[in-house]
């Protein structure tokens, strides 16, 4: 490995040890830590393992610019292509509703569908979810959108009305 | 690193074309015309990358010595997480994001808050909540993983592998069974 080109052994690293937080964020899920977290906790190690094994693996500190940048990119890379996958098999109502039928001999009448998942307890479990993650604060029989929350609000809103993608949701 | 530049100006180039032809050619398939402008861009980026010098031009020599095929591959590797990690997705999320719609409804509230009731009635600007799950059921027909049968929804048989494939995953990673 000493022999090959820095690009590549970045490349490499970078996988390897994305490979890693992989492995450790499915068995902490596993093991009930199935936050954004525990996901944010272990990428970072990841990283740092990345930027640490590139720096030590470069023959001086000018050479190891362009591996530095390109194992972050990988690493960044291969992140935002996970982190949907895990929320597609965390949060999908379509997905839920799939395995729901499956469950129930692959079919489900209409009404049964709609009651479980376009329910009130639906949208009581999606709001307890802002609020623990500091999106929303509760105000007694309401939420109110956090400093936070509302810059994510304002800046999905621009997306959508720049995209002219109508209600959405 | 002419990979690193290449693909985000290349990323730069599609979020501009998706932004016109969401906005001159608006329609129902816009996954379908975002994966056009996909490919057409990475036959422009295959091109640029033919057709320009390693350095660019303008890049120092210690970011250069990578050799030439990886750094194609690169270029691909990071041009296509770019779009299936970060257009897409924000795609996906400004369109069908049941979170940050609750959000937005909250933001666009007189009085900045929202509640279940409300939610319920006018979830996404007025629609209702049975209007959100309205677009999961068409997306499940259209996608042709289920059929509509009477009053029911049935899977077609991929609809069930994707389904069984997803309880095995949910089993392995102890997800609450549905």
């Amino acid at each position: 490995m000493m022999g090959w080109p820095p690009a590549i052994i970045a490349f490499v690293a970078a996988v390897a040890w994305f490979a890693v937080f992989v492995l450790v964020h499915i068995l902490g899920w596993r093991a009930g830590l199935g936050h954004a977290r525990w996901l944010l906790i272990t990428y970072l190690a990841s990283l740092l393992a990345t930027l640490a094994s590139v720096i030590a693996l470069a023959a001086s500190a000018a050479s190891a610019i362009l591996p530095v940048i390109l194992a972050l990119m990988t690493s960044a890379c291969l992140f935002v292509i996970y982190v949907p996958a895990v929320y597609t098999v965390l949060t999908s109502l379509s997905v839920q509703s799939m395995v729901l039928m499956r469950r129930r001999g692959s079919a489900l009448s209409l009404p049964e569908l709609y009651g479980r998942f376009a329910s009130r307890a639906i949208v009581e479990d999606r709001l307890a979810t802002l609020t623990s993650s500091g999106y929303l604060a509760r105000e007694g029989e309401r939420f109110r959108l956090t400093s936070r929350g509302r810059t994510l609000a304002r800046a999905f809103a621009f997306v959508k009305a720049w995209w002219r993608l109508g209600a959405g949701g | 690193m002419k990979a690193v530049c290449l693909a985000s100006a290349m990323t730069v180039v599609l979020l501009l074309l998706v932004t016109l032809a969401f906005r001159l050619r608006p329609g129902k398939h816009r996954v379908r015309q975002m994966l056009i402008l996909y490919l057409a861009c990475t036959v422009a980026l295959l091109g640029v990358w033919l057709a320009t010098p390693d350095d660019l031009g303008v890049l120092p020599p210690s970011l250069l010595p990578t050799p030439r095929w990886f750094d194609l591959l690169l270029g691909f590797f990071f041009f296509t997480a770019a779009f299936f990690g970060g257009v897409l997705q924000l795609y996906n999320l400004a369109d069908r994001g049941f979170s940050l719609r609750i959000l937005i409804d909250a933001l666009e509230d007189p009085t900045g808050t929202i509640g279940p009731d409300q939610l319920m009635s006018r979830y996404g600007g007025g629609q209702g909540i049975g209007w959100m799950y309205d677009k999961r059921v068409q997306g499940l027909l259209e996608e042709g993983f289920a059929q509509r049968r009477d009053d029911s929804l049935v899977l077609s048989a991929k609809g069930a592998r994707v389904a069984d494939m997803f309880i095995r995953v949910r089993g392995f990673l102890n997800l609450d069974p549905i």
